[in-house]
Protein backbone atom coordinates (compact mmCIF):
# COMPACT_ATOMS: atom_id res chain seq x y z
CA UNK A 1 0.00 0.00 0.00
CA UNK A 2 2.54 2.35 0.82
CA UNK A 3 4.81 2.11 -2.42
CA UNK A 4 0.98 2.46 -4.21
CA UNK A 5 0.50 5.78 -2.18
CA UNK A 6 4.56 7.42 -3.37
CA UNK A 7 3.58 6.17 -6.74
CA UNK A 8 0.38 8.07 -7.19
CA UNK A 9 2.11 11.03 -4.88
CA UNK A 10 4.90 11.29 -7.53
CA UNK A 11 2.45 10.60 -10.58
CA UNK A 12 0.07 13.54 -9.50
CA UNK A 13 2.32 15.85 -7.88
CA UNK A 14 4.87 15.63 -10.60
CA UNK A 15 2.71 17.29 -13.15
CA UNK A 16 1.71 20.05 -10.91
CA UNK A 17 5.38 20.41 -10.26
CA UNK A 18 5.95 20.31 -14.01
CA UNK A 19 3.12 23.08 -14.63
CA UNK A 20 4.21 25.31 -12.25
CA UNK A 21 8.22 25.13 -12.18
CA UNK A 22 9.42 23.74 -15.34
CA UNK A 23 6.01 24.38 -18.32
CA UNK A 24 5.50 28.04 -17.83
CA UNK A 25 8.97 29.24 -17.70
CA UNK A 26 9.78 27.60 -20.68
CA UNK A 27 6.43 28.28 -22.58
CA UNK A 28 7.14 31.86 -21.58
CA UNK A 29 10.83 31.13 -23.34
CA UNK A 30 10.04 28.92 -25.99
CA UNK A 31 6.68 29.96 -27.34
CA UNK A 32 6.00 25.99 -28.79
CA UNK A 33 3.79 24.49 -26.39
CA UNK A 34 3.90 20.62 -27.41
CA UNK A 35 7.50 19.93 -27.96
CA UNK A 36 7.97 21.60 -24.37
CA UNK A 37 4.92 19.93 -22.88
CA UNK A 38 5.79 16.55 -24.58
CA UNK A 39 9.39 16.56 -23.63
CA UNK A 40 8.36 17.43 -19.57
CA UNK A 41 5.74 14.57 -19.90
CA UNK A 42 8.41 11.83 -20.95
CA UNK A 43 10.48 12.88 -18.74
CA UNK A 44 8.22 12.85 -15.37
CA UNK A 45 6.94 9.36 -16.79
CA UNK A 46 10.42 8.24 -17.20
CA UNK A 47 11.04 9.26 -13.87
CA UNK A 48 7.75 7.27 -12.59
CA UNK A 49 8.76 3.54 -14.14
CA UNK A 50 12.19 4.37 -12.37
CA UNK A 51 10.42 4.96 -9.37
CA UNK A 52 8.87 2.14 -9.92
CA UNK A 53 11.63 0.02 -10.62
CA UNK A 54 13.20 1.15 -7.99
CA UNK A 55 10.43 0.83 -5.11
CA UNK A 56 9.46 -3.04 -6.71
CA UNK A 57 12.87 -4.74 -7.63
CA UNK A 58 10.33 -7.90 -8.63
CA UNK A 59 9.11 -5.60 -11.79
CA UNK A 60 11.17 -5.59 -14.80
CA UNK A 61 10.95 -3.84 -18.00
CA UNK A 62 11.85 -5.46 -20.99
CA UNK A 63 12.20 -2.55 -24.25
CA UNK A 64 14.08 -3.13 -27.03
CA UNK A 65 16.25 -1.19 -29.07
CA UNK A 66 13.95 -1.64 -31.74
CA UNK A 67 11.18 -0.16 -30.02
CA UNK A 68 13.22 2.57 -27.86
CA UNK A 69 14.53 3.75 -31.90
CA UNK A 70 11.03 4.35 -33.38
CA UNK A 71 10.70 7.96 -34.62
CA UNK A 72 8.36 9.48 -37.01
CA UNK A 73 5.70 6.49 -36.87
CA UNK A 74 2.61 5.32 -36.21
CA UNK A 75 2.29 2.94 -33.55
CA UNK A 76 -0.59 0.48 -33.35
CA UNK A 77 -0.64 -0.98 -29.69
CA UNK A 78 -2.51 -3.38 -28.12
CA UNK A 79 -4.35 -1.94 -24.72
CA UNK A 80 -4.19 -3.81 -21.56
CA UNK A 81 -3.81 -1.23 -19.01
CA UNK A 82 -3.79 2.38 -18.05
CA UNK A 83 -0.21 2.07 -17.80
CA UNK A 84 0.58 1.72 -21.88
CA UNK A 85 0.31 5.04 -22.89
CA UNK A 86 2.25 6.32 -20.23
CA UNK A 87 4.18 3.76 -20.87
CA UNK A 88 5.03 4.69 -24.22
CA UNK A 89 5.43 8.21 -23.12
CA UNK A 90 8.29 7.39 -20.95
CA UNK A 91 9.75 6.31 -24.01
CA UNK A 92 9.25 8.68 -26.31
CA UNK A 93 10.24 12.12 -26.28
CA UNK A 94 8.29 13.33 -28.94
CA UNK A 95 4.59 11.52 -28.67
CA UNK A 96 1.27 12.67 -29.27
CA UNK A 97 -1.79 9.85 -29.06
CA UNK A 98 -5.75 10.16 -29.51
CA UNK A 99 -7.38 10.48 -26.08
CA UNK A 100 -10.71 9.66 -24.58
CA UNK A 101 -12.71 12.26 -24.18
CA UNK A 102 -13.67 11.62 -20.73
CA UNK A 103 -9.81 12.84 -19.94
CA UNK A 104 -10.85 16.16 -21.64
CA UNK A 105 -13.32 16.81 -18.68
CA UNK A 106 -10.72 16.53 -16.04
CA UNK A 107 -10.18 20.10 -15.10
CA UNK A 108 -6.03 21.29 -15.40
CA UNK A 109 -5.54 17.85 -16.75
CA UNK A 110 -7.29 18.32 -19.81
CA UNK A 111 -5.70 21.80 -20.54
CA UNK A 112 -2.43 19.52 -20.24
CA UNK A 113 -3.53 17.20 -22.86
CA UNK A 114 -4.91 20.27 -25.19
CA UNK A 115 -1.22 21.90 -24.66
CA UNK A 116 0.91 19.06 -25.37
CA UNK A 117 -1.13 18.62 -29.10
CA UNK A 118 -3.18 15.34 -28.05
CA UNK A 119 -6.12 14.85 -30.22
CA UNK A 120 -9.50 14.08 -28.66
CA UNK A 121 -11.75 11.28 -29.84
CA UNK A 122 -14.79 13.25 -29.50
CA UNK A 123 -17.21 13.75 -32.30
CA UNK A 124 -17.09 17.30 -32.44
CA UNK A 125 -13.70 17.33 -32.40
CA UNK A 126 -13.05 14.66 -35.09
CA UNK A 127 -15.59 16.14 -37.32
CA UNK A 128 -15.87 18.86 -39.91
CA UNK A 129 -12.47 21.15 -40.67
CA UNK A 130 -11.04 20.40 -37.17
CA UNK A 131 -10.39 16.98 -38.25
CA UNK A 132 -8.42 18.47 -41.23
CA UNK A 133 -6.03 20.73 -38.90
CA UNK A 134 -6.11 17.09 -36.59
CA UNK A 135 -4.48 15.29 -39.31
CA UNK A 136 -2.06 18.50 -40.83
CA UNK A 137 -1.15 18.77 -36.97
CA UNK A 138 -0.26 15.12 -37.41
CA UNK A 139 1.29 15.48 -40.46
CA UNK A 140 3.82 18.05 -38.77
CA UNK A 141 4.45 16.02 -35.85
CA UNK A 142 5.63 13.13 -37.66
CA UNK A 143 7.63 15.25 -40.21
CA UNK A 144 9.36 16.32 -36.88
CA UNK A 145 10.33 13.08 -35.64
CA UNK A 146 7.61 12.44 -33.35
CA UNK A 147 5.65 9.37 -33.20
CA UNK A 148 1.88 8.99 -32.80
CA UNK A 149 0.48 6.20 -31.06
CA UNK A 150 -3.21 4.39 -31.04
CA UNK A 151 -4.99 1.72 -29.69
CA UNK A 152 -7.03 0.77 -31.90
CA UNK A 153 -9.49 -1.18 -29.68
CA UNK A 154 -10.24 2.02 -28.88
CA UNK A 155 -10.76 0.64 -24.73
CA UNK A 156 -8.57 -1.52 -22.39
CA UNK A 157 -9.22 -5.69 -22.85
CA UNK A 158 -10.36 -7.04 -19.67
CA UNK A 159 -10.23 -10.38 -21.08
CA UNK A 160 -6.70 -10.51 -22.98
CA UNK A 161 -8.73 -10.58 -26.18
CA UNK A 162 -8.53 -8.05 -28.86
CA UNK A 163 -11.70 -6.26 -29.34
CA UNK A 164 -12.99 -5.10 -33.26
CA UNK A 165 -10.25 -2.97 -34.32
CA UNK A 166 -11.37 0.80 -35.19
CA UNK A 167 -10.20 1.50 -38.40
CA UNK A 168 -9.48 5.38 -37.60
CA UNK A 169 -5.95 4.81 -37.20
CA UNK A 170 -5.46 3.03 -40.58
CA UNK A 171 -7.11 6.26 -41.57
CA UNK A 172 -4.63 8.55 -40.60
CA UNK A 173 -1.58 6.82 -41.84
CA UNK A 174 -2.92 6.55 -45.18
CA UNK A 175 -3.82 10.33 -45.16
CA UNK A 176 -0.16 11.00 -43.46
CA UNK A 177 1.50 8.54 -46.00
CA UNK A 178 3.42 6.64 -43.60
CA UNK A 179 3.25 3.16 -42.50
CA UNK A 180 2.24 1.23 -39.44
CA UNK A 181 4.56 -0.04 -36.39
CA UNK A 182 2.88 -2.85 -34.49
CA UNK A 183 3.97 -2.95 -31.13
CA UNK A 184 2.77 -5.39 -28.42
CA UNK A 185 2.26 -4.69 -24.83
CA UNK A 186 2.54 -7.56 -22.46
CA UNK A 187 1.47 -7.73 -18.47
CA UNK A 188 1.24 -4.16 -17.67
CA UNK A 189 -2.17 -5.24 -16.91
CA UNK A 190 -0.11 -7.29 -13.68
CA UNK A 191 1.21 -3.91 -12.00
CA UNK A 192 -2.21 -1.54 -12.68
CA UNK A 193 -4.93 -4.33 -13.09
CA UNK A 194 -8.03 -2.45 -14.61
CA UNK A 195 -10.67 -1.67 -12.09
CA UNK A 196 -7.99 -1.46 -9.24
CA UNK A 197 -6.33 2.10 -7.82
CA UNK A 198 -3.15 -0.24 -6.56
CA UNK A 199 -0.13 -1.03 -7.75
CA UNK A 200 0.52 -4.93 -7.87
CA UNK A 201 4.23 -4.41 -6.47
CA UNK A 202 4.98 -7.44 -4.98
CA UNK A 203 4.26 -10.15 -7.94
CA UNK A 204 7.29 -10.47 -9.88
CA UNK A 205 6.60 -9.40 -13.31
CA UNK A 206 8.75 -8.46 -16.17
CA UNK A 207 6.61 -5.60 -18.66
CA UNK A 208 7.73 -6.37 -22.43
CA UNK A 209 7.04 -4.44 -25.96
CA UNK A 210 7.99 -6.09 -28.95
CA UNK A 211 7.73 -4.79 -32.29
CA UNK A 212 6.10 -7.54 -33.66
CA UNK A 213 5.49 -6.12 -37.55
CA UNK A 214 6.37 -2.94 -39.89
CA UNK A 215 3.21 -2.43 -42.55
CA UNK A 216 3.98 -0.35 -45.61
CA UNK A 217 0.72 -0.56 -47.26
CA UNK A 218 0.68 0.28 -50.97
CA UNK A 219 -1.58 3.46 -50.49
CA UNK A 220 -1.39 4.05 -54.38
CA UNK A 221 -2.77 0.49 -55.94
CA UNK A 222 -6.05 0.29 -57.26
CA UNK A 223 -7.13 -2.37 -55.05
CA UNK A 224 -6.06 -0.57 -51.76
CA UNK A 225 -8.49 -0.68 -49.03
CA UNK A 226 -8.18 0.42 -45.20
CA UNK A 227 -10.24 -2.78 -43.65
CA UNK A 228 -8.00 -5.15 -45.61
CA UNK A 229 -4.72 -3.63 -43.53
CA UNK A 230 -7.20 -3.14 -40.51
CA UNK A 231 -7.94 -7.03 -40.48
CA UNK A 232 -3.96 -7.50 -41.22
CA UNK A 233 -2.83 -5.63 -37.97
CA UNK A 234 -5.53 -7.62 -35.96
CA UNK A 235 -4.78 -11.27 -37.45
CA UNK A 236 -0.80 -10.40 -36.28
CA UNK A 237 -1.96 -9.12 -32.75
CA UNK A 238 -3.91 -12.26 -32.73
CA UNK A 239 -1.55 -14.19 -33.34
CA UNK A 240 0.72 -12.82 -30.71
CA UNK A 241 -1.46 -13.58 -28.30
CA UNK A 242 -2.07 -16.85 -29.32
CA UNK A 243 1.33 -17.59 -29.19
CA UNK A 244 2.18 -15.89 -25.93
CA UNK A 245 -1.24 -18.03 -24.35
CA UNK A 246 0.21 -21.11 -25.88
CA UNK A 247 3.81 -20.23 -24.34
CA UNK A 248 2.23 -19.41 -20.97
CA UNK A 249 0.55 -22.93 -20.91
CA UNK A 250 3.35 -24.89 -21.53
CA UNK A 251 5.41 -23.03 -19.27
CA UNK A 252 3.00 -23.25 -16.37
CA UNK B 1 -14.97 13.25 -67.09
CA UNK B 2 -18.96 13.44 -67.26
CA UNK B 3 -21.20 13.27 -64.07
CA UNK B 4 -21.97 9.79 -64.61
CA UNK B 5 -18.28 8.64 -64.53
CA UNK B 6 -18.31 10.54 -61.14
CA UNK B 7 -20.96 8.87 -59.68
CA UNK B 8 -20.13 5.59 -60.79
CA UNK B 9 -16.62 5.97 -59.00
CA UNK B 10 -18.39 7.67 -56.28
CA UNK B 11 -20.84 4.56 -55.63
CA UNK B 12 -18.19 2.19 -56.17
CA UNK B 13 -15.97 3.72 -53.27
CA UNK B 14 -18.93 3.13 -51.05
CA UNK B 15 -18.95 0.03 -51.74
CA UNK B 16 -15.37 -0.88 -51.77
CA UNK B 17 -14.36 1.29 -49.07
CA UNK B 18 -17.85 1.26 -46.76
CA UNK B 19 -19.69 -1.73 -47.64
CA UNK B 20 -22.91 0.69 -48.87
CA UNK B 21 -24.41 -0.25 -51.81
CA UNK B 22 -26.31 2.18 -53.74
CA UNK B 23 -26.26 5.05 -51.65
CA UNK B 24 -29.39 7.29 -51.35
CA UNK B 25 -28.36 10.32 -53.54
CA UNK B 26 -29.80 12.56 -51.15
CA UNK B 27 -30.25 11.58 -47.58
CA UNK B 28 -27.45 12.13 -44.92
CA UNK B 29 -24.99 9.98 -45.53
CA UNK B 30 -24.42 9.94 -41.56
CA UNK B 31 -27.31 9.45 -40.34
CA UNK B 32 -28.48 6.45 -42.49
CA UNK B 33 -24.99 4.48 -43.03
CA UNK B 34 -23.04 5.94 -39.80
CA UNK B 35 -20.56 7.51 -42.07
CA UNK B 36 -17.73 9.39 -40.06
CA UNK B 37 -15.34 12.03 -40.63
CA UNK B 38 -13.12 9.05 -40.63
CA UNK B 39 -14.99 7.67 -43.44
CA UNK B 40 -14.89 11.47 -45.34
CA UNK B 41 -11.33 11.38 -44.50
CA UNK B 42 -10.94 8.10 -46.63
CA UNK B 43 -13.31 9.15 -49.45
CA UNK B 44 -11.23 12.27 -49.71
CA UNK B 45 -8.22 10.37 -50.18
CA UNK B 46 -9.63 8.03 -52.67
CA UNK B 47 -11.11 11.53 -54.51
CA UNK B 48 -7.34 12.20 -54.86
CA UNK B 49 -6.88 8.94 -56.25
CA UNK B 50 -9.63 9.24 -59.01
CA UNK B 51 -8.71 13.03 -59.76
CA UNK B 52 -5.04 12.01 -59.85
CA UNK B 53 -4.09 14.96 -57.72
CA UNK B 54 -3.90 16.21 -54.53
CA UNK B 55 -5.98 18.39 -52.94
CA UNK B 56 -5.42 21.33 -50.97
CA UNK B 57 -5.99 21.91 -47.21
CA UNK B 58 -9.18 24.31 -48.13
CA UNK B 59 -10.63 21.70 -50.75
CA UNK B 60 -10.24 19.22 -47.84
CA UNK B 61 -11.65 21.39 -45.13
CA UNK B 62 -14.47 22.05 -47.69
CA UNK B 63 -15.44 18.52 -48.58
CA UNK B 64 -15.68 17.73 -44.20
CA UNK B 65 -19.23 19.44 -44.41
CA UNK B 66 -20.41 17.22 -47.31
CA UNK B 67 -24.00 15.33 -46.56
CA UNK B 68 -25.34 13.36 -49.54
CA UNK B 69 -24.19 11.59 -52.26
CA UNK B 70 -25.18 14.42 -54.60
CA UNK B 71 -23.45 16.39 -52.77
CA UNK B 72 -19.97 14.88 -52.85
CA UNK B 73 -21.03 14.48 -57.14
CA UNK B 74 -20.99 17.80 -57.09
CA UNK B 75 -18.14 18.60 -55.24
CA UNK B 76 -16.13 16.41 -57.63
CA UNK B 77 -16.98 17.73 -60.78
CA UNK B 78 -16.26 21.09 -59.19
CA UNK B 79 -12.87 19.68 -58.58
CA UNK B 80 -12.31 18.47 -62.05
CA UNK B 81 -13.40 21.19 -63.52
CA UNK B 82 -11.10 23.32 -61.79
CA UNK B 83 -8.20 21.26 -62.75
CA UNK B 84 -9.15 20.92 -66.14
CA UNK B 85 -9.37 24.88 -66.14
CA UNK B 86 -5.59 25.22 -64.26
CA UNK B 87 -4.33 22.60 -66.92
CA UNK B 88 -5.88 24.80 -70.07
CA UNK B 89 -4.30 27.60 -69.22
CA UNK B 90 -0.89 26.17 -69.11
Amino acid sequence: MGITILLWGYFLFGYLFILFFLFIPCYVRLKSSDAVLQKLFHIHLKCFFSLVEFLAPGIKFMIPEDVRRLRSSIIVCNHISYLDPILLVSLFPRQTTIVKNTFFSVPIFSWFLRKAGYVPSAPSEMYGPAMINHLEGIKRHLAAGGNLFVFPEGTRSHSGKLAPFNKGVFSIARYCNTGLKLVFIRHTNKLFRPGTFSFQTCEKNTIALELIASLTPDYSADQFSISTVADQAKLIFERKIAEDRRREDAGS
Amino acid sequence: MTRQDIEKEVRAIFLREFEVENPEPDVNLREAYGFDSIDAIELLLEIEKFLGSELTQAEKKKAMDIRTLNQIIDYIERLAEKRQATAETK
